[in-house]
């Protein structure tokens, strides 16, 4: 199984879109400070303001300068999104093809204990760690990640599985190939496809429930972030000013997760090729 | 995300061990949480607002019930004795038992979850097998590309939108709650209170969550669409219409049904922010109310109770399974 997702990516239209999109929100998140014109949690005493010169997207109620929050968000968005996918995908990948490798009792144990997260609903599990500790950016991305490896942990595993059978590892195996090279020489460059895949996946979750806990109030105050601004907007919603305040940060924040979705599916097709597009005049209908 | 989750399906259909160890870890989380908190575990269990309300006797009563003055292991022991006669706690902010102030709030997120359920799954199979029939063409193109941006906005951020446009603005739709407060309807006129109430939340939860079966529906009619028995029921000379929903269509649900396990729990995340939105009094308005007072003992309760449901429905998934597809039952 050679996969060449880069190739893969570039030369779907929705890969193109998903990348181009994306490059831009990240463009934004590194070019934050000279973008944004302002300290975003800098106080002062024009709140509420309209769009102006001066303030491209107004004020919010503490006279923090709305366009200078929407590019800081991006930052957190997207460190959050970063982190956890990094950590998560390496739990995945050294739990999953441990699990793969040692098999027996330690296989079945792991197991278990994925099928059992999978099915347990995160979000509450989140609030209520979130209640008692009152988390920090970093404790919010250690929490996620630690909830977020095991679907990525089976897929490893089921691959391993089967490249542990392949021919060409037992030949190496044959020629005298310790354990560790066979894992470095022959497994993780056959993995990494779906960990690339795993990464896209859990990088666009953790950027959601990110979002998700700041707009029920849990967030880390000394950052500024998407989806507590939709929090702080919609307590004024009898106002105009969601308009420029709430909608901004929601679209911000929904373009990123699309441009994170359309990477992913257009990976799709070389992780299942019966899913590749059909030759003129083949379909059915 | 359909390709990692659906791995899943590998393992054993009655494997009942899943769903244990899933509760022991949502109770062990529950027990232990308060408990090794620092500081004392009245005022973690209850939170320190409570703590202040509380006189000497009430406190000395609760250590007493919790067994508090005694090992970890004899607190436990006490802690899942009590879940066994349905003591889930005593919700300070409610006063009154957990456990009685859930049920109360429990029909209405059924209700929100149960209908968006069947209509997301419904829709997106239809517009699934109808993309996956046509691929490549412009319908499929377009509904394509629509529902897998659609899949981007997160449901709080569609509610909100909904909640504005039509609540605020065009001042349509109630903006809060169920039912008109001290309306005093009943009969036709209640049922019809209730449901406008309803129309935004459930097409708010709907909306984001009908891209999920249909991705699904339409890979999967992909790939049934290339089978040799399609070949078969098209030389036979099938009409079109009986191919795509009775052949093609109908192979393409197995995948869905084997999904709705995973969907009835990130529905129940999505209802929780919706039912914030729209002030909805379910579990999640509820839980959201519990962690702005402090109120630690209702959200133990909403998380036990919340992952007992998606536990019931995912094992009574696995059962169904293999009665709608026999031959999972000669895999074991």
């Amino acid at each position: 199984m050679h996969i060449d997702l880069k190739r893969e990516v570039t030369r779907s239209t929705s890969g193109r879109f998903g990348i181009g999109l994306f490059s831009l929100i990240l463009a934004m998140a590194l070019f934050a400070p000279l973008l944004a014109g302002y300290d975003p949690l800098a106080q002062s005493e024009v709140s509420l303001h309209a769009p102006s010169w001066g303030h491209l997207l107004g004020t919010n109620h503490v006279g923090q300068d709305i366009w200078s929050q929407l590019v800081y968000g991006a930052r957190t968005s997207l460190l959050v999104g970063l982190s956890v996918a990094a950590v998560s995908t390496t739990l995945s990948a050294i739990l999953g093809a441990a699990s793969a490798l040692i098999g027996g009792l330690f296989d079945r144990i792991m197991m278990r204990i994925v099928d059992a997260f999978i099915v347990i609903p995160i979000l509450v599990v989140l609030v209520l760690l979130a209640a008692y500790l009152q988390p920090s950016v970093w404790v919010l991305i250690i929490m996620l990640s630690l909830l977020g490896w095991q679907g990525g942990a089976r897929t490893v595993r089921a691959q391993a599985l089967s490249l542990k059978e392949r021919m060409h590892v037992s030949a190496a195996r044959c020629f005298g190939a310790s354990r560790w090279y066979l894992i470095r020489r022959h497994i993780v460059p056959e993995l990494s496809p779906i960990l690339v895949v795993g990464f896209i996946y859990s990088m666009r979750r953790a950027i959601f429930l990110e979002a998700g806990l700041a707009f029920i109030g849990i967030s880390d105050p000394s950052t500024v972030s998407w989806g507590m601004m939709m929090k702080e907007a919609m307590d004024f919603s009898y106002l105009n000013a969601w308009t420029w305040w709430m909608i901004p940060a929601g679209v911000a924040l929904s373009l990123t997760i699309i441009a994170i979705t359309f990477i992913g599916h257009s990976m799709e097709p070389a992780m299942d090729p019966r899913l590749r597009e059909v030759v003129e005049g083949e379909a059915l209908a | 995300m359909q390709r990692l989750g659906s791995g899943r399906r590998v393992l054993g259909t009655k494997n009942v061990t899943i769903y244990i160890v899933a509760l022991i870890i949502i109770i062990a989380l529950n027990f232990l949480l308060p408990r090794l908190m620092p500081g004392d575990p009245l005022m973690a269990i209850y939170g320190d607002e409570a703590l202040v309300q509380m006189s000497p006797q009430l406190e000395a009563e609760l250590v007493q019930r919790f067994s508090l003055d005694q090992s970890l292991w004899h607190q436990f022991g006490a802690y899942i004795g009590g879940l066994f006669t349905g003591d889930l706690g005593h919700s300070y902010y409610y006063n009154a038992p957990v456990f009685d102030v859930i049920l109360g709030r429990l029909p209405w997120t059924l209700l929100l979850v149960g209908l968006s359920m069947v209509l997301s799954t419904l829709i997106g199979i239809v517009l699934g097998i109808e993309s996956g029939w046509r691929r490549g063409s412009r319908t499929d193109r377009a509904l394509l590309g629509g529902l897998m941006s659609l899949n981007g906005f997160p449901d709080f951020f569609i509610g909100m939108v909904l909640l504005l446009v039509f609540g605020v603005t065009l001042g349509l739709l109630p903006l809060s709650g169920a039912v008109t407060p001290y309306s005093g309807l009943s009969g036709g006129a209640l049922v019809l209170d209730v449901l406008k109430h309803l129309i935004l939340p459930l097409a708010a939860l709907t909306l984001a969550h009908v891209a999920a079966a249909y991705l699904l529906t339409r890979n999967t009619m992909i790939t049934v669409l290339k089978e040799p028995f399609m070949l078969t029921a098209k030389a036979k000379g099938l009409f079109p219409r009986v191919l795509k929903y009775r052949h093609a269509g109908r192979n393409s649900m197995l995948p869905v049904l084997t999904m709705t396990g995973i969907w009835v729990g990130t529905l129940i995340t999505g209802t929780i922010f919706i039912e914030i939105i729209f002030s909805y009094p379910g579990l999640g308005y509820l839980m959201y109310e519990a962690l702005l007072f402090r109120d630690y003992a209702v959200i133990q309760g909403v998380l036990l109770l919340v992952a007992t449901i998606v536990l019931a429905v995912n094992f009574l998934v696995d059962l169904s399974y293999t009665k709608v597809d026999p031959r999972v039952r000669y895999a074991h």
